[in-house]
């Protein structure tokens, strides 16, 4: 899959001088993977889940176009697009809090993750907005095919994003504490994947399910 | 054996075999019934046979696991059991509960046996799997009880590994949701929806925990592989079986009165539900082709493999071939499912009970492992099971293509009763396959008597 | 590639995978229990509907029989029963005629010697579910 790396470019068109990856043992020059292959496990699985989904969503679609064109243009596309650019952002805070930690700036890592939480809080508002004008006018996950996948969809996703808030958090609190530093930034980096896996999911999902037609 | 208490698992594993046989007798009877309808009625009706072959199924598997568990723990507590005598006291217990409960079921109608024990005060019984007279199962709920509390026990004044963690988490998960049969509203669609939380988040959750734990403490033993190794792939493997496994539930879903999404949430859940198992698979033979040591139980080696195989071919390629919503409408409530049923069972948690009983039971009886005529004989029964159990899977899968064919998508669609009459040749030789099922299992019986040439530890 | 695959990472996200899903089956359960007013005819279960499924379940019909495709698959699926055999009164004799011996060489279904009031129980229990908004499923009245 294309996504393999969501992580790794993000932390490469750094203008800064220094390396993208510590490079002390450079004499072999192996790639690394950033944060934890368990992490990635997951990620795959995750990504696989929610590959099938898309694929489902496409075929269903296929079969009655008319209603899912029909039922699309109901959807809130400045909340879709307001979320997109949070989302984002927020990913690319999480690429500066690594950055940060990496220099042994503690301050600057938790500052950042800051940032990059209060992008997903702000994501989650939107969307609990976009939420209520919808069950207000009654729609449920019974209504039709296509509100069916734009709820399953973005509501699955909607929990992706509390979880990653979760982790966010936790890392949050262990940089405040000092627990990465120079030398420690694996679990950073795990945690960080994760989030920019919830980040490339909107990202697909978004278009798909908003704009599309 | 490291710890003396471990010996309480004995009669645990005895037991399971000896209900195992018992289960594979009515499941010749049922077979036979199929072809021969009236055989053994009115004394012993189908549904009374079946009954008892899927009741006993459940226990022995109960005692496997709870064998297991027993001899597992204080070895990866380090320490010994909390206390051995609360076992020996839950094993009388279960199995007299459970021979009763059995005795029951044959020798009074089940309406009277409904009656006497007390189902009119709260109404359970009945309903497939769950037919235990209330008494049964509240004991089944206290002996879980005891059970977990003597392992929890054990586990908390020990070290704690993750295999235990695994382990304790998937039999208090067993615990847990077996509580939902006692609810059993008039709403008969409600009842369904909870009836699965028992048996899907059993069969196709917790079970999956209990079942990853055994699998990998009998690899770590007969391969020698760092516990480290095989933690963290069992915690991978885990992780896929639930995250695919919980909502997989819907797959269950479709056709009971619940909404019409599941069929979506359903089926793509369930559609990743075979890569755990293929992992499982693929993690099994890479631990032993990883091996760093030659263990004397060449037999318990085999059963571990084959468990890996079998789990993802019944549970995996079976589950999957019906398990989407568009294709499971027309399979729903046939011989596909019982093929499926069928090879799962056998190949996930039959097969990972013979293999933890096939690797304590000679270090139980004071040897690293049987004579080697004794684990030819055993390999016999593997092999003649396991190809039995493949061919009544395949021969059941053919019935059950031809029944949905005949009776739901032919042009002009056959009642049930003729369409069965058309199929009785391939039940005939599922009979077959089942004869020599049983055949195997005496083979695996009678390689607990086979004498020779024993290796010490 | 290499790259650090630690345990307690493994552990972490066992534990946190879990429980989200489990969290987002709760929140799909909350909805099924939400919309099955409008599905499962419940308005029509009357105590008659209730001591039908009594009798459904006392007699271990589901040992044999399917309903909604769940049970057995030894004898016909029993949800759309009454559409299959045309009336309630089609299913009570049907129940009522069983012979106790059985039929020669043929599945039979055990007389179960249930009283009128028994037999109108159970084939209102039958009828209620056959009302049951189950996807359209069977496929077709054979069941």
């Amino acid at each position: 899959m294309s996504t393999a790396s969501p992580a790794s470019p993000a932390s490469g068109p750094v203008n800064a001088p220094q390396p993208a990856f510590p490079t002390e043992d450079s004499g072999a020059s192996r790639r690394r993977l950033p944060g934890d292959l368990a992490v990635w496990f997951f990620i795959l699985a995750e990504l696989l889940a929610f590959a099938v989904f898309f694929l489902s969503y496409a075929f269903a679609r296929a079969r009655d176009v008319a209603l899912f064109n029909a039922s699309q243009l109901t959807l809130d596309l400045n909340a879709g697009a307001i979320n997109t650019l949070l989302l984002v952002t927020s990913s690319w805070f999480v690429v500066r809090a690594i950055q940060a930690v990496k220099r042994d700036d503690k301050a600057g890592g938790v500052r950042w993750l800051a940032a990059a939480m209060l992008g997903g809080f702000g994501f989650l508002v939107v969307k609990v907005f976009e939420y209520a004008a919808k069950f207000d006018a009654g729609i449920t996950l019974s209504t039709n095919t296509f509100y069916m996948f734009y709820i399953s969809l973005t509501f699955f996703h909607f929990m992706h994003v509390i979880l990653g808030l979760v982790i966010l958090g936790v890392l949050l609190a262990n940089t405040w504490r000092g627990a990465y530093g120079r030398d420690a930034y694996h679990v950073l980096e795990s945690g960080g994947a994760y989030w920019h896996m919830v980040d490339l999911l909107w990202i697909i999902l978004f278009p798909l399910v908003y704009v599309m037609r | 054996m490291q710890y003396k208490s471990q010996a309480v698992a004995t009669p645990y594993f005895i037991a399971a075999i000896g209900l195992f046989a018992g289960q594979i007798l009515f499941g010749i009877v049922l077979g036979l019934q199929y072809v021969l309808g009236d055989f053994l009625f009115p004394a012993i009706p189908f549904n009374i046979a079946r009954m008892v072959h899927t009741n006993l199924l459940i226990v022995w598997l109960l005692f496997g696991f709870m064998g297991a568990a027993y001899y597992m723990i204080p070895e990866e507590s380090e320490t010994e059991l909390f206390s051995p005598k609360l076992a020996i006291a839950l094993f009388w217990i279960f199995l007299v509960a459970g021979a009763l409960t059995i005795v029951g079921y044959l020798a009074v109608p089940y309406a009277t046996l409904a009656q006497l024990t007390g189902n009119d005060l709260l109404a359970t019984m009945g309903r497939e799997f769950l037919e235990q007279p209330l008494p049964t199962k509240l004991g089944i709920v206290v002996v879980a009880l005891a059970f977990l509390f003597n392992i929890t026990m054990t586990v908390l004044k020990g070290r704690k590994t993750s295999i235990s963690i695994v382990m304790l988490l998937g039999l208090w998960g067993l615990a847990v949701f077996f509580l939902f049969s006692f609810y059993n509203p008039a709403n008969i669609v409600l009842d369904k929806f909870f009836w699965w939380w028992v048996v899907h988040l059993w069969v196709e959750g917790v079970w999956e925990l209990i079942l990853g734990a055994m699998l990998s403490f009998v690899l770590i033993k007969v391969t020698g592989v760092d516990r480290e190794v095989i933690e963290k792939w069992l915690y991978v493997i885990v992780t896929m079986t639930l995250i695919s496994g919980i909502i997989g539930t819907g797959h269950h879903f479709y056709w009971i009165g619940a909404p019409e999404y599941w069929q979506w949430w359903g089926s793509i859940f369930s559609a990743l539900e075979p890569i755990p198992f293929f992992a499982l698979t693929v993690f099994a033979f890479n631990m032993v082709n990883r091996r760093r040591r030659e263990h004397p139980n060449k037999a318990a080696v085999l059963w571990a493999l084959g468990t890996g195989v079998m789990s993802f071919l019944g549970a995996g390629v079976w589950g999957f071939l019906h398990t989407l919503a568009p294709v499971n409408y027309y399979t729903h409530g046939t011989q596909i499912t019982a093929a499926h049923g069928h090879m799962a069972f056998y190949g996930a948690y039959v097969m990972v009970v013979l293999t933890m009983i096939s690797y304590a039971m000679p270090i139980l009886r004071g040897r690293a492992a049987n004579s080697n005529k004794a684990q030819v004989l055993e390999m016999w029964s593997f092999w003649l099971m396991t190809v039995a159990m493949v061919f009544i899977t395949l021969f059941l899968t053919a019935a059950g293509i031809l029944q949905v064919w005949l009776q739901r998508v032919s042009e002009s669609p056959l009642p049930f009763m003729v369409a069965q009459d058309q199929i009785s040749l391939f039940y005939w030789l599922r009979e077959g396959s089942g004869v020599v099922f049983l055949i195997g299992l005496l083979c695996y019986i009678a390689s607990f008597f086979v004498r020779g040439e024993e290796k010490t530890a | 590639m290499s790259g650090a695959f630690s345990k307690s990472m493994a552990r972490n996200i066992f534990f946190g995978g879990t429980a989200f899903f489990f969290f987002l089956f709760l929140a799909l359960t909350f909805d099924t229990i939400q919309q099955y007013p409008k599905r499962d005819m419940r308005q029509n279960i009357t105590p008659q509907v209730a001591a039908g499924k009594h009798i459904w379940e006392t007699r271990n019909c589901v040992g044999c029989h399917t309903l909604m495709g769940e049970g057995a698959y030894f004898a016909p699926e029993l949800a759309n029963v009454v559409a299959r055999l045309g009336s309630k009164e089609a299913v009570k004799a049907f129940i009522q005629s069983r012979p106790v011996e059985g039929i020669p060489g043929r599945r039979s279904m055990p007389q179960f010697n249930l009283t009128e009031e028994e037999l109108d129980a159970i084939a209102a229990f039958l009828e209620h579910v056959n009302t049951i908004n189950d996807a359209n499923w069977p496929p077709n009245v054979q069941g």
